[in-house]
């Protein structure tokens, strides 16, 4: 659980909206809403060390991806005057098994592929792959419908936006409370959820 | 093992007409002319096309028509991997009723690894799974048919002459009286065929691989001429000021992939068919023996005859043949002209080593008797079933050396199972002779400790 020093304003718990599906084995420490229809797989992880994370509707966060708002690398936690800053993260978007987000602001309808690495410097807008494998921690707004991919990160713009992930979020959403417990919804504040 | 992980720490030395250091399990062992062989001392041969995404054979005529493309399969203009056809349900009007819109099938090409689509150049769905899709036609195409035929002609033309001309001559005659021109167009339409590539570097000495037919109608071809025009296109005015948009310029491998059109825009990169591979058998050059034979089917990846070294000649510390080998080793001489690499000086044992045959049911069989072979133990650190661990001594030369290399010949006795059994008159006695092969062994062993 984080730190009450930190982040007496901030809530510290996660708040979970209703429809969205949340395993009990995933991590999410500090304070965190996820919006409706998104599914997080057991073994996800989402950490808000250093600020808030929102997560919007219908994306789909699979096992070992890490989503984490940590302080810049120069930056000791104990040192005032740091302002917290918020993750926001879109609509529909994947983050694929094994993937590191720490990028703080990003778009709709992105896919982040396997074992992709984001920095925290990078802005996502929409419609953007980041290709298996490949890293991106340079300060920049990566444009529209950009695919990254190959063992050297090249670039290329695709025509259209990928396609949302529904009939996998229907899918996922009725058969993982099959296997897992959830974790309860929670709206506004007040209740902690046990991890 | 070094063979798996370091192929190059141990190499050895193929006297061909290269002298070519190579790590064992890179070479090739004749069995009838008991030598090593690498890469560069056999002659390759086409043995069959395949794809290799649908794995579909092809006979060679068909793979030529096609111009050693599949028919099925693409790949994708922009980073050449392999494409999937997907399908989407498109509304369209039934035929019977136009009003009424119904759910059709269409499908279209994506990439899975860079996620270009069909639909990113224009072209349409199609409505059937495969054989929908066309590549576009070249525009030179007839002009360079009509070329071909006319040098295929001319060519024939030649070698017509030059028979009639040995004929009357009645000796070998060197072609030596070729020009320049018509090597170039033998080479273009040679089937490269072992008739034509019996050692490397030799110039073609025939004609022989061209495909017009001896009694085919010979009609006259005549071309014209390339034009050479003096008013070029000019170049668009905003050529240097407009400024680039870098996801729309084509890089140069991706230009280069399609030589017809090369084309500079993004947007008119269409895909072509897969290339095909194939699979090649090697043949040893000496005694015509075939070396390495692979299966024909593509889905398998055994070989029919594989006579590789590894399998063959002795490894440093394993017997992989069945029979009981001796082994012995010996320092290179001062003026070696083979040892050329090493930077250390060894002493090797000097007695002979004898490693027991490889038997593949002793591991299972715990009954089995323990070898007893007299071991000194200063010269054999451990003996297991083939295997043996022996010592020798280096001694570096330099004082900071990277990569300590050191060189020694070994010498070990060979069966040859496979060579042909004569009639002996003397009976039936020792069928199976053993020779003594040497090999120029390279070991590197790399930095020395400060």
């Amino acid at each position: 659980m984080s730190d009450a020093n930190k982040q007496i304003m901030a809530q510290k718990s996660a708040k979970i909206a209703a429809g969205a599906v949340v395993c009990v084995e995933s991590e999410i420490r500090g304070d965190v809403t996820i919006g409706a229809r998104t599914v997080v797989h057991p073994k996800a992880r989402i950490i808000a060390e250093a600020g808030p994370i929102i997560i919007g509707e219908g994306n789909l966060i699979e096992e070992q991806a890490l989503i984490i708002n940590s302080y810049p690398e120069n930056i000791m936690p104990d040192t005032e005057g740091v302002e917290p800053k918020t993750m926001t993260i879109g609509t529909n978007n994947v983050f694929e098994v094994g993937c590191v987000s720490q990028a703080l602001k990003i778009g709709d309808n992105n896919v982040i592929e396997s074992k992709a690495d984001l920095g925290r410097n990078v802005i996502l807008t929409s419609g953007c792959i980041i290709g298996a494998c490949c890293q991106i921690n340079t300060c920049e707004v990566v444009p529209e419908n950009t695919v990254v991919y190959g063992s050297n990160c090249i670039r290329r713009v695709q025509s259209e936006k990928p396609q949302p992930q529904t009939l996998q979020l229907d899918f996922l959403m009725k058969i993982l409370p099959n296997y897992h417990h959830l974790k309860k919804t929670v709206k506004g504040g007040g209740t902690p959820v046990r991890n | 093992m070094a063979s798996l992980l370091q192929p190059d720490r141990v190499v050895y030395l193929v006297r061909g007409e290269k002298r070519i250091r190579a790590p064992l399990s890179q070479l090739y062992f004749c069995r009838y002319c008991s030598e090593l062989r690498s890469l560069e001392c056999v002659s390759h041969e086409v043995d069959s096309h395949y794809c290799p995404s649908c794995l579909e054979n092809m006979p060679s005529a068909e793979a030529k028509l096609k111009k050693n493309r599949c028919a099925n399969c693409f790949d994708c203009p922009c980073c050449m991997h392999t494409l999937s056809t997907r399908a989407t349900n498109i509304p369209a009007p039934l035929p019977d009723d136009p009003t009424k819109t119904a759910m059709k099938k269409a499908y279209y090409l994506a990439c899975g690894f860079c996620r270009w689509t069909s639909r990113d150049v224009g072209m349409a769905d199609k409505s059937v799974a495969s054989g929908g899709w066309q590549e576009p036609e070249n525009p030179h195409t007839q002009r360079i048919n009509k070329l071909v035929e006319y040098y295929q002609q001319l060519a024939h033309r030649e070698k017509q002459e030059r028979d009639r001309k040995k004929l009357a001559r009645r000796r070998q005659c060197m072609p030596l009286a070729f020009s320049q021109h018509t090597i170039h167009v033998v080479e273009k339409y040679g089937l490269g065929t072992r008739l034509q590539r019996q050692r490397s570097g030799a110039p073609i000495s025939s004609l022989a691989g061209l495909s017009l037919k001896e009694g085919e109608d010979q009609k006259e071809i005549t071309i014209e001429p390339a034009q050479a025009l003096e008013e070029v296109e000019p170049l668009p005015e905003d050529c240097y000021t407009r400024p680039i948009s870098l996801p729309e310029v084509t890089t140069l491998r991706q230009r280069l992939l399609q030589p017809d059109f090369q084309p500079a825009g993004a947007s008119q990169l269409h895909p072509r068919h897969k290339h095909l591979l194939m699979k090649r058998s090697l043949r040893c050059r000496k005694c015509e023996h075939n070396l390495s034979k692979p299966e024909f089917n593509p889905t398998s990846i055994k070989f029919k005859i594989q006579l590789v070294a590894e399998s063959q000649v002795l490894l440093t510390l394993t017997n992989p043949v069945e029979n009981i080998t001796h082994v012995s080793l010996a320092a290179c001489e001062e003026d070696d002209p083979d040892d050329i690499n090493s930077t250390a000086k060894v002493i090797v044992p000097s007695k002979e080593l004898v490693l027991a045959g490889k038997d593949a049911a002793a591991e299972y069989d715990e009954l089995a008797e323990p070898q007893d072979f007299q071991d000194d133990p200063d010269v054999v650190a451990f003996r297991k079933s083939n295997k043996i661990g022996f010592f020798i001594k280096v001694i570096p030369q330099k004082e900071e050396d990277a990569d300590v290399t050191v060189s020694f010949k070994i010498r070990h006795d060979f069966r040859n199972l496979a060579a042909p059994v004569r009639p002996s008159e003397e009976g039936a006695d020792n069928p199976t002779e053993a020779i003594w092969l040497t090999h120029h062994v390279e070991l590197r062993l790399g930095p020395l400790a400060p």
